[in-house]
């Protein structure tokens, strides 16, 4: 991974994570590659970085899982760019992996929040 | 298609895209053009690395993933070794076995014979032969003047094709000087173009061939290569049948081993009428061969449909004229005698291999089918109480976004890595099992697995592969993603379904266990019961071979067996030497309904007055070392000119003879004119085979009957029987340079053979119940070791609240005995039915063997006690301390 994190206080991604990130931003509606990395730069607060080179592999991958279908076509500004837009089972698939993502981003909040330090041996 | 195919071409399109439409946003945003291209540029990264990787991906994403998921499975193995030996021997064995049984069912009872349309050949059989005549199967073999009739015909049956063996065991063969056994048959003209077996050599024989009894000859691909090793320079010399000079002239195609059943012929010749090539060696009926001898049926008899004809039309069309055929030479049928009536019958596969191995081949299937059964649940619970520990490793990576599917395909992978190396195992030791049964079972002809074979395994594989990585993801995703992060108690829950299910596994593993076992108890008892029956002499230092020397009349055939036999005498270390026509522990006898003083004897209602009658020399029971208990043995006193003498057996005796001294009488077979004087009484003994009840016997002297051809020659010996062969030898070859020894061997081997079947199947039955115990056991402890595993906290608990060690075994063995007493339970009516469907196959054991069943519940209860001892000791050592901080 090219990915780095940057001398301000952006993020590398997390393995799986960017799937996830792609899938969300179709929820909207279809959109191009530069657009789905602008989307996700600007809703995390710039907090992700997104590199590009993953970002496309990562669109191809989910194409070839049928989560998303791609068809060429022209960007508001008449420039021709190649459309990705959510399938049923890209939806699915989206909504299946959201919620075990909030359950185990609950668990690790739940776990950093608490005032006891590292958890011990004992059962 | 998993993935579609896109061009790199448009992927670097899109790239251009998105570099343009990321420097419209930037200029938007107050950038200068320059500015905004080259900080898209830069914010991209590097545009040729994401090139090539899109284009590595595109191409090898499935192979990449295969490979990791074989590297990954491979590192598991690697890790436990000991897991991976255990499945793999489980399956080779389990599934060898069943490759093994299978592949001789599939050549004993599936395979079709190797010709052409094998669906339009059919054997010809008839309902009964005229009264008056001989056959060597009732219904199944046919007089020369009906073969002839028939193949006139040639509507319904475009071919009508004659095959008769040279003899019932081997004709005696020469190349150079040595004589040799070989396996031959004399076949109509259009016996190879008929079959449409094509030849690998040479030519086949023609109609001419068959008119003119041409001396040529074809042999088999196998008899080339065994024989020649394969020596192209084979056609063209000269091979001697029984001292007849015939010209090889073909080699048959490979595969293709004749149509006898459970032989493998090794040359053909055409039908000949000589005397030294009568058909089945015999010796000439007053002086007729078989194709002058209407009463004589003795040739086997194959048709080829013709084109279009049904089996029901041809029989209409050919009937009348069997029928007609069926008397030629025999005069008009007596009234009130029933007519033969002619039928056809599939020939797909081989005459009288189904009777014969039919019932034993599949109790064989589904004992193997048993062990089958066990071993691949034994490998799902291995599996699966494996993937339980590994299911937090399952968990991390559902949580870490592997797909399902993912998932599954690696453990597919691991499993399908198992499997085939199991499957490869398992094809050694079926080809080496295959080599082993035809042994045993004495079928001359290839068993070796084919395609069909290779098919049914790679199926069993693929249903295997598919089982074992099914079983494991089910307990892989029940824990979903959350387990990743809860503490190892959580895992109870899972703990108690999966070993519910093992529980069930193990307990009918148990039940299948007894029922391997009942049914291996009795047919092993069934074969000691064999092997320990009396034959009613001692075979010890006894060895017979058989001679087929060629007799042009019978002083001349006397004298030649009186001169062997003073020859043989005189060898060192021999007691005595006897001839007999039909041999002893054979299978074959001689039987008719005999006179007793001039009319047929009264005998209680339903009772048989069948005797079967031998024909055989001096010293005759001397030799074999049978108690004469009235008058006397024959002697070489006994002979042309000296009234006709014969001995019966006690059973004789008493249901033709009963309260009478039985000297003296005159006996005869009813169809033949021959008198005997009774000089002699013997003890009943074994004569066809082991398992016989004694029926009564006549013997005639060989030097006084109007008849003499082959001959089986009887010699006791000092020491090793088989040693004297080599001098044995040398007498015969210099009386006659011709003469093979033919089936030489010792007699007790020869009546061993009467119960190679059983022997054949308690065998296997001991082994495969072996294996069954084996695989249990290994279930057994598997799932025993696993349950102490998860219990090992709740035992370190219980200890350390006072458990004593005796109750913590105790916890553990009680549980293993459950489930044994569970498996006994469901397993004695099992074995209940298994014992009747064997009852034909026992002898002097009844189904409900006490015994075979308390042994085999006995068994199990060790086996569960063993298997558990391990798991019971560890759980007992646990130190309660330790157990308490585990994980």
């Amino acid at each position: 991974m090219t990915t780095r994190k940057n001398k301000d206080d952006r993020i590398a991604l997390l393995q799986g994570t960017l799937d996830l990130l792609i899938l969300k931003t179709l929820v909207l509606g279809p959109c191009h590659g530069q657009g789905v990395a602008r989307s996700i730069q600007r809703q995390s607060e710039e907090v992700f970085f997104v590199d590009h080179g993953s970002l496309y592999l990562a669109l191809q991958r989910l194409e070839d899982k049928k989560w998303i279908r791609a068809n060429w076509g022209v960007s508001e500004n008449n420039r021709k760019a190649r459309f990705y837009s959510l399938t049923p089972k890209g939806r699915e698939h989206l909504v299946e992996k959201t919620s075990e993502w909030r359950r185990l981003a609950r668990a690790m909040g739940l776990i950093l929040d608490s005032s006891i330090g590292p958890s011990g041996e004992e059962a | 298609m998993f993935h579609r195919k896109r061009s790199t071409e448009d992927f670097v399109e899109e790239i251009k895209a998105h570099l343009e439409l990321e420097a419209d946003d930037l200029k938007r945003e107050g950038l200068s053009e320059d500015e905004a291209r080259s900080k898209a540029r830069r914010e991209f990264g590097n545009v040729s690395v994401a090139q090539e990787r899109f284009y590595i991906k595109g191409r090898w994403v499935w192979l990449d993933k295969l490979l990791r998921d074989l590297r990954f499975g491979l590192r598991l193995i690697r890790q436990n070794p000991g897991f991976a030996a255990t499945v793999i021997l489980t399956l080779a064995l389990g599934m060898g076995a069943n490759t093994a049984v299978f592949s001789v069912m599939n050549a004993v009872l599936l395979r079709s014979l190797p010709v052409t349309d094998p669906q339009r050949l059919v054997y010809l059989r008839t309902s009964n032969s005229p009264r008056g005549t001989g056959t060597i199967d009732s219904t199944a073999t046919f007089s020369y003047p009906v073969y002839d009739a028939l193949r006139r015909q040639g509507r319904s049956l475009s071919r009508v094709i004659a095959y008769v063996p040279l003899s019932s065991f081997k004709v005696a063969v020469r190349y150079g000087t040595e004589p040799e056994e070989a396996d031959g048959d004399m076949v109509s003209g259009a016996f190879f173009s008929g079959l449409g077996v094509k030849l690998a050599r040479g030519r086949s024989f023609s109609e001419q061939d068959e008119t003119n009894h041409a001396p040529i000859a074809v042999i088999s691909y196998n008899y080339w290569t065994r024989r020649f090793g394969r020596n192209p320079d084979v056609l063209g010399k000269t091979l001697y049948v029984n001292g007849v000079p015939t010209t090889i002239v073909g080699v048959s195609a490979e595969g293709f081993e004749g149509v006898e059943a459970g032989r493998s012929t090794d040359f053909w010749i055409p039908l000949q009428s000589r005397a030294e090539l009568n058909a089945w060696g015999n010796p000439l009926e007053n002086g007729k061969t078989y194709i002058d001898n209407p009463s004589w049926w003795c040739l086997r008899l194959l048709g080829r449909l013709a084109p279009g004809a049904s089996k029901v039309q041809a029989v209409a069309q050919l009937q009348f004229s069997f029928q007609r055929a069926a008397y030629i030479g025999l005069g008009n049928p007596q009234s009130g005698e029933r007519k033969p009536i002619l039928s056809l019958v599939d020939a797909k596969g081989f005459p009288g291999y189904d009777a014969e191995y039919g019932k034993p081949l599949r109790m064989l299937m589904a004992m193997v089918g048993l062990v089958l059964l066990i071993a691949l649940s034994n490998v799902v619970m291995l599996l699966m109480s494996r993937n339980a520990t590994r299911q937090r490793e399952f968990s991390m990576r559902l949580a870490l976004g592997a797909g399902r599917g993912e998932l599954f395909r690696q453990l597919l992978t691991e499993s399908l890595l198992l499997v085939s190396m199991g499957g490869i195992l398992a094809w050694v030791f079926a080809v080496y099992a295959t080599r082993a049964l035809a042994a045993w079972a004495q079928i001359q002809s290839s068993l070796a697995p084919d395609r069909t074979v290779l098919l049914f395994t790679l199926g069993v594989l693929a249903f295997a592969a598919v089982l074992f990585g099914l079983a494991p993801f089910r307990v892989a995703i029940a824990g979903g993603a959350e387990l990743a992060m809860k503490p190892s108690t959580a895992m109870s829950r899972l703990d108690a379904g999966m070993t519910r299910t093992g529980k069930t596994i193990v307990a009918l593993q148990m039940a299948l266990c007894v029922v391997l076992l009942v049914g291996a108890g009795l047919l092993i008892r069934t074969l000691r019961n064999l092997e320990n029956t009396p034959l009613g002499f001692s075979t010890k230092g006894l060895v017979v071979f058989e001679l087929k020397p060629h007799v042009t009349s019978v002083p001349q055939g006397v004298a030649f067996y009186q001169e062997l036999m003073s020859k043989l005498r005189i060898l060192p270390g021999v007691e005595s030497v006897t001839v007999m026509e039909e041999r002893l522990g054979s299978g074959a006898s001689d039987n008719s309904d005999m006179n007793v003083d001039g009319k047929l004897p009264d005998v209680a209602n339903g009772t048989s007055r069948t005797v079967r009658s031998n024909v055989v020399g001096p010293n005759f029971f001397h030799t074999l070392g049978v108690p004469v208990l009235q008058g006397r043995d024959f002697t070489d006193s006994d002979n042309a000119t000296s009234p006709h003498v014969g001995i019966i057996n006690e059973e004789f005796a008493k249901r033709f003879l009963p309260n009478q001294n039985p000297l003296g009488h005159s006996i005869g077979p009813v169809h033949f004119p021959y008198q005997m004087t009774i000089v002699g009484v013997v003890k009943d003994h074994k004569y066809r085979s082991i398992a016989e009840t004694p029926i009564p016997m006549a013997w005639y002297m060989y030097a006084q009957i109007p008849i003499i051809g082959q001959m089986n020659v009887e010699m006791r010996v000092h020491g090793d029987p088989l040693a004297i062969l080599p001098s044995a030898r040398k007498v015969v070859l210099q009386l006659d340079p011709n003469l093979p020894l033919i089936q030489p061997m010792t007699q007790r081997a020869q009546f061993e053979q009467t119960i190679s079947q059983q022997l054949m199947f308690a065998r296997l039955a001991e082994f495969f119940g072996l294996l069954a115990i084996v695989l249990v056991a290994t279930g057994l402890y598997g799932t025993m070791a696993y349950r102490v595993n998860m219990r090992t906290a709740e035992i370190g608990v219980r200890m350390a609240v006072g458990a004593r060690r005796g109750q913590v075994v105790w916890m553990i063995l009680k549980d293993s005995l459950l489930l044994t007493a569970v498996g006994v339970v469901l397993g004695i009516p099992l074995a209940l039915m298994v014992g009747e469907a064997l009852t034909s196959s026992l002898y002097g054991v009844k189904p409900l063997d006490g015994m075979s069943y308390l042994l085999a519940v006995v068994g199990v209860t060790l086996v569960a006690l063993a298997a558990s001892a391990v798991p019971a000791g560890r759980a007992a050592s646990v130190d309660p301390m330790t157990a308490l901080h585990t994980d």
